[in-house]
């Protein structure tokens, strides 16, 4: 496993909730969504473990309807218990990742002067 | 959707995938449907979605292998420890399903034997070992489905396994299942107290449990 794909897995679940947040998606939509925002490492089929993971925490709710194509899918949506996490998960993020910036960066820095 | 529903649609739907991916694809489902405590309907459900991804993905020229990563084992050990447990009123119900399946073909067989063997003493029933009989038969059965399903389980993600192999374990199991069925059935014959069932009355007994398994089943799925 990749040092970037290490780091992914802790925050997949809130990567996950925040794409389902905006609306409700199926899981090929939701794995097409993390690609597009720059998360190409996570391999597609990582979601559905996830995906159940959250379900089994009643944070996220799935229910198998028709699609625009045509075919039923499986939508999930955020429950309420979902949002309070997300929210939870993008706070501590924000702490972790001002000072982890700072520092890391920093590190750059040493080894280059 | 009904877990059956689910399981049609699947199997009209794997046709659509290449070699390859249907070989891969049908592993995790083997894998996955054999493990009889979870939940059948997440189960299902998980497994649709499994297949519409990669029925998605290969139109896009994606393999299984690209999508569900280089170790499928490893992979369906995740979404196998994720999935919910199967709930209790659910299990109880097919476990009552096929014991009194069980018990009607008992009394069926029974009043086909009887009227071959002749004589009264043949329809007489000892409570104790009746019991004890079906019982055996009941656990030899589901330890019988535990290690079929086991094995093909076990097999589902190594090349090596052959279904002949397969077949000599279930067949060595069935025979010595029966086997001891016959030894105990010999030594139990005549105990405790017994009455007398005609092979008429086993017969429509044994009808009547069959159609109550049946009807359950209906209703269960």
């Amino acid at each position: 496993m990749t040092i970037r794909s290490q780091l992914l897995k802790g925050i997949l679940d809130g990567c996950v909730l925040a794409v389902i947040e905006k609306e409700p998606v199926y899981g090929y939509e939701l794995s097409k969504k993390l690609q597009k925002v720059g998360l190409e490492d996570v391999s597609e089929g990582t979601i559905y473990p996830v995906l159940l993971r959250l379900q089994k925490n009643k944070l996220i709710l799935g229910e198998i309807r028709p699609s625009e194509s045509g075919p039923n899918r499986k939508y999930y949506s955020l429950t309420s218990a979902g949002k309070v996490t997300l929210e939870t998960i993008s706070l501590e993020w924000n702490q972790l990742s001002v000072p982890i910036n700072a520092l890391l960066s920093k590190g750059d820095e040493t080894i280059e002067s | 959707m009904k877990a059956s529903e689910l399981i049609e649609q699947n199997n009209q739907k794997r046709a659509l995938l290449t070699e390859g991916n249907e070989k891969y694809y049908t592993n995790l489902l083997l894998y996955i449907r054999t493990k009889l405590t979870l939940s059948e309907q997440q189960s299902e459900e998980v497994l649709m979605e499994m297949l519409d991804h990669l029925i998605e993905g290969q139109q896009e020229g994606k393999t299984a292998k690209e999508i569900f990563g280089n170790d499928p084992k490893g992979y369906a050990d995740e979404i196998v420890s994720q999935l919910p447990r199967e709930n209790k009123r659910n299990s109880f119900i097919f476990m009552g399903e096929i014991a009194v399946n069980i018990i009607g073909w008992f009394l069926i067989m029974r009043s086909i034997i009887i009227p071959i063997i002749g004589g009264e003493a043949s329809e007489k029933v000892y409570v104790i070992s009746s019991l004890l009989l079906i019982i055996l038969i009941m656990i030899m059965t589901a330890f019988g489905v535990k290690m079929i399903f086991g094995l093909i389980s076990q097999s589902s993600f190594d090349d090596k396994a052959t279904d002949k192999k397969m077949m000599f374990k279930a067949g060595l199991y069935g025979a010595g299942g029966f086997l001891i069925i016959a030894i105990i059935s010999f030594f139990v014959k005549e105990v405790g107290p017994s009455f007398t069932l005609p092979w008429q009355i086993s017969f429509g007994i044994g009808s009547l449990l069959l159609l109550v398994s049946w009807l359950i089943k209906k209703s269960r799925i």
